[in-house]
């Protein structure tokens, strides 16, 4: 044998061996680097208050009604006649700790609706004198003192991811309302019905081409047609409407796949039985390929929840919760388009981590819930 | 008797009425694909070609060669930017196929079943993380990196984006290579192991030749993703103004980037001219998505193109 043409080939071998190790570790490390940095930065902004609040300060004006016949005296700060504990904040008074009972939990806005105080909240204003222009004995004596109904200018901090987590759930579920019947039914055409031609050939074309736009021109598209010509303005429908189209490949495709794999036997034993082409698909074919359409949506409701560019023309960046579907006050921002804005307008990647950390378990969740009905399902038709 | 068969037609008549029905509601369902699709074409088209036609004019052939974009000024050129935009896609497919090939390569013929599991859903995740997180990624880890050792002393260069980027396609094509790697028969690394080849010489010679229109296509798919990538790269990218980049530490443009950082507050010809970018973007596009079709028919594969 000759050596020299072996050690060649062995060292070769090795070479290639090790490039190919090699680019497994740099993907690998990638992954770890970018999850590991989110992390980092994230974490430190996750919290209760992060969790539960509103992004932006909400002031409002509520009355109270005091009592000062209820005595009583604890620590500093307490004040009996509404029941609740304050302490000094910046130029005005934070609310500590409420009692069960207290007068605030009845308190009601300038429009007579209710409007609980809570922990936290800081008032700003007691009947005509705001607090700057206290001292804190002498606001806290002025609340002590009143009775009967008082006007209290109430400040709730901000600060949370509130508004943009139930955007974005608006705008999955409205965009899956409008996608999903649309692109479920397209696949029920092109696998049970079409044949081939000219249709459907151009319809095959057409979901490759959609396939491949990239979602800023479905911004641009959805600008033009939803928020400009039909005057919706930026507004979740403007968004979900252009998500709509952007997810049609993604569940026609998922769907398809599900359809296919539905055994030939089956249809052939519907129609056997004397069932329609209709009723065999609404009772044989639809049934088994519900696992496939529950991926097809997961995967949509991924592709939701990281799309920015299609939605920050459409559905616009404002923290709210959306009221209305179209119109001025139904803009909102979903998760990922707020952090692209807090980048992008602040330069805060802190609190953009913080999301991006809360995208994260959102993205292994539902890449979770998808493996797992892929299981189910295989373990079913046996097919594993 | 006759009674009862005229009811019986009318049965008939009223399952065959929603049949149909049904069957018409299918096919209007497919065809808003179509619709959707033509619509696209014709308002972005529309709106993007109008600043071109008409009294006063703006010239297509300064638009498309010049170096200069100031819209306060009525100067709209974007060579630089297409420039910027292919050299970007060009690096990280560069960079991209090789390793994610390699990936590919490990994950499929050499990884023990173990470390397949652990590293598939790996994959799948970075597949699934949203393009902002890789800006912000890339805002936070690469510009300062490359800040240290560029002579410009700028991070955001497309050296930057070329590095996102290449992140960003590397799940599309591993998972892809890997799925055609896979899909290569066995009978083709036997007969190579019959002649006397090593394994990594059979995965060479053998089975990563006889996958490659599949991998072919994983590199287009990343060339789509890779061009049209908006919101990671507009973080990087810096952005100037005008001028074609000279290294990999110059500043770029790209066309996704123009378009998405001025739309919020552009209007009149401005805003015509972002659609125009929108325009020559969307041909870049359609040649992509023409090369892909082509392709998978070759694969005659009509399975999901994402």
């Amino acid at each position: 044998m000759n050596t020299k043409n072996w050690n060649n080939r062995k060292m070769k071998d090795g070479f290639l061996r090790s490039l190919i190790y090699l680019a497994t570790a740099v993907t690998i490390s990638i992954l770890f680097i970018i999850i590991g940095f989110i992390l980092y930065k994230g974490i430190p902004g996750i919290n209760f208050n992060f969790l539960t609040r509103n992004w932006d300060n909400k002031t409002t004006f509520v009355n109270v009604k005091a009592d000062a016949s209820k005595a009583g005296d604890g620590a500093e700060g307490y004040i009996s006649s509404l029941g609740i504990t304050v302490k000094e904040g910046d130029k005005n008074l934070v609310i500590t700790k409420i009692e069960k009972n207290s007068a605030v939990h009845k308190a009601v806005n300038m429009k007579n609706e209710s409007y609980d105080l809570k922990k936290d909240d800081t008032i700003t204003k007691i009947g005509a004198d705001n607090t700057e222009d206290l001292s804190y004995t002498d606001a806290l004596k002025l609340l002590k003192d009143s009775d009967g109904t008082l006007r209290l200018k109430v400040t709730r901090p901000g600060g949370g991811i509130v508004p943009m987590f139930v955007s974005t759930i608006y705008i999955i579920l409205l965009s899956l309302a409008i996608a999903g019947p649309i692109g479920i039914s397209a696949a029920i055409y092109l696998n049970e019905y079409a044949k081939p031609g000219r249709i459907l050939r151009s319809i095959r074309f057409a979901i490759q081409n959609l396939a491949g736009i990239p979602s800023i021109i479905y911004g641009l598209f959805g600008m033009l047609l939803f928020v400009q010509t039909l005057k919706m303005q930026y507004s979740i429908l403007a968004g979900s409407l252009t998500l709509s189209i952007l997810l049609l490949p993604t569940i026609i495709s998922t769907t398809e796949e599900a359809l296919k794999e539905i055994p030939r036997s089956y249809r052939e034993g519907s129609y056997g039985l004397g069932a329609t082409k209709l009723q065999t698909i609404a009772k044989i074919i639809l049934p088994g390929a519900l696992p496939g359409i529950l991926v097809a949506v997961i995967l949509s409701i991924g592709r939701i929840v990281g799309e920015s560019a299609a939605l920050i023309f459409t559905a616009g960046t404002v923290a709210q919760i959306p009221e209305g579907l179209i119109g001025g006050k139904s803009s909102a921002a979903t998760l990922t388009t707020k952090m692209y804005w807090l980048i992008k307008e602040t330069g805060d990647l802190s609190s953009a981590s913080s999301i991006a950390v809360v995208l994260l378990v959102l993205i292994i969740l539902l890449n979770i819930a998808s493996k797992m009905i892929t299981r189910q399902f295989l373990k079913k038709t046996g097919n594993g | 008797m006759k009674k009862n068969v005229s009811n019986q037609n009318k049965a008939g008549r009223a399952v065959e009425y929603k049949e149909t029905l049904f069957r018409m509601i299918f096919l209007l369902s497919a065809l808003v694909s179509v619709l959707s699709v033509i619509a696209i074409i014709v308002f972005v088209f529309a709106k993007g070609l109008r600043p071109f036609f008409g009294k006063d004019a703006y010239s297509f052939l300064s638009f498309i060669t010049g170096l200069k974009w100031d819209p306060n000024n009525n100067v709209f050129g974007i060579l630089y930017m297409i420039v910027g935009s292919l050299l970007a896609t060009l690096g990280a497919i560069a960079l991209g196929v090789p390793i994610g090939l390699l990936t590919a390569v490990f994950i499929a013929e050499i990884a023990p079943k173990k470390i397949v599991s652990v590293i598939k859903p790996g994959i799948e995740l970075l597949a699934g993380i949203p393009s902002v997180i890789y800006g912000a990624f890339g805002l936070g880890i690469i510009v300062p990196l490359i800040n240290k050792i560029s002579p410009t002393g700028q991070g955001q260069s497309l050296l930057a984006v070329i590095c996102v980027l290449t992140i960003m396609v590397l799940p599309t094509i591993i998972s892809l290579s890997e799925s055609s790697i896979r899909a290569v028969p066995k009978s083709y690394r036997e007969a190579s192991y019959g002649l006397g080849a090593s394994k990594i010489q059979t995965i060479f010679k053998a089975v990563v030749p006889a996958a490659r229109s599949g991998i072919l296509t994983a590199t287009v798919l990343g060339i789509g993703r890779a061009i049209g990538e908006t919101m990671a790269v507009m973080m990087i990218a810096g952005n100037n103004i005008g001028g074609l980049p000279t290294s990999i530490f110059s500043k770029v443009r790209p066309l996704t980037t123009n378009i998405a950082m001025e739309m919020s507050y552009a209007s009149g010809r401005h805003q015509d001219m972002l659609f125009a970018t929108g325009v020559v973007l969307f041909t870049f596009i359609m040649l992509v998505n023409f090369t892909l079709i082509r392709l998978t028919k070759r694969l005659g594969n009509e399975g999901p193109l994402r």
